[in-house]
């Protein structure tokens, strides 16, 4: 099976939470009101405010930008 | 006549703060000795006194957003600067001691596009696009303070699924060969990435690689059997997590049947890393 095409929306919220400090800092402080008008599914949405990139990442969040995220990216083991 | 006088192939995290970070002191051991033999590989590609070098690599969707991902991009122009990011982490880091800038080869990225377009290859072009670690930690690493020539980035979508074939990607590595050919420049050719590491870009697979899959990999570019590459699926390139090979397919196309030598191989569980260089005649 070949690797699905990639889902846009959350793999944008990450994109800008890379490259807009201002989001990030917004993100860090306060995620649930920082990301509300993403269009994102319930799951995808309780991920970000979790701040879990493992579940982000499953639900198809780029795995480079899940690891280069400023303060908010995890670098995984080994 | 122009002829491509170097070729080489590399991984492109080129580190020993990171692969400490991320594997102790095993990890600086391998990546030292790695960043040695692609120093070694930069004695030779001086000699050939090439007069620019062209950068086969892929975006980290640092240069390009969603909002476009080409296949296949050419940068074009006569400068690109690296890519900067605040508060750099990971493999971003590696670029903070690099210059800022660095010369195009406007002619030679011209001609690759427009012949390009003329031949059936529908590339992307871009004025503006930054480089990551991918292009400029292998260039600085091979050349360190010597002069590095003009370069000719050219961006593979690596990641993004879906992604072009190994063997268009092969096909277009032929197509930059062709008009090397025409061209009146000796040009260097590096393609970097790899080799297997992330599978399935999945952060619970961090840590993993396959090796047998790599070693495969290498036994065909030793003997020059470039055909079974070719039939390389996105399938197996995203399971065995050598999803930037299609970069090396891109200088496989170019120089084939040239034969590799292996300048470094080494594993760690982070990441198999490689040093190739063809021989060229």
């Amino acid at each position: 099976m070949e690797p699905p095409v990639s889902r846009y929306a959350i793999n944008s919220l990450l994109y800008h939470l890379k490259k807009d400090p201002d989001l990030r800092a917004r993100f860090i402080k306060d995620p649930r009101t920082a990301i509300a008008d993403a269009d994102l599914t319930d799951a995808e949405r309780a991920a970000f405010v979790a701040g879990d990139m493992r579940k982000i990442n499953e639900l198809g969040g780029y795995l480079h930008l899940v690891m280069s995220i400023p303060k908010i990216g995890t670098h995984g083991g080994h | 006549m122009g002829k491509i006088v170097f070729a080489g192939a590399m991984s492109h995290v080129l580190d020993p703060e990171y692969y400490q970070a991320a594997c102790g002191d095993v990890g600086r051991q391998k990546v030292v000795a790695a960043m040695d033999a692609i120093a070694s590989m930069g004695d030779r590609f001086v000699e050939t006194k090439a007069e620019g070098l062209i950068v086969v690599a892929d975006d980290h969707m640092n240069a390009f957003s969603f909002n476009c991902v080409p296949a296949f991009c050419v940068r074009i122009g006569r400068t690109v600067q690296r890519m900067v990011q605040d508060s750099a982490e990971a493999f971003d880091k590696v670029l903070e001691h690099m210059p800022e800038e660095y010369p195009l080869h406007e002619a030679l990225g011209n001609s690759i596009l427009e012949q390009g377009l003329q031949n059936g290859f529908d590339l992307a072009l871009s004025w503006e696009a930054p480089v990551d670690h991918a292009f400029l930690s292998p260039v600085n690493t091979m050349l360190g303070k010597r002069p590095i020539p003009p370069l000719v980035p050219i961006f593979v979508n690596a990641f993004i699924a879906p992604q072009p074939t190994a063997r268009r990607c092969f096909q277009f590595g032929q197509h930059i060969a062709r008009v090397v050919a025409k061209s009146p420049w000796k040009v260097g050719m590096l393609a970097t990435g790899g080799l297997s590491h992330f599978p399935e870009l999945l952060l619970g697979r961090v840590g993993e690689t396959d090796t047998v899959f790599d070693r495969k990999l290498v036994r065909w570019m030793e003997t020059g059997e470039h055909e079974p590459l070719l039939d390389l699926s996105a399938d197996e390139l995203h399971k065995t997590g050598s999803h930037e090979f299609l970069n090396w397919m891109v200088l496989l196309g170019a120089i084939t049947p040239a034969r590799a030598d292996v300048r470094y191989f080494g594993e760690l569980p982070r990441i198999n890393l490689a040093a190739v260089e063809w021989s060229l005649r």
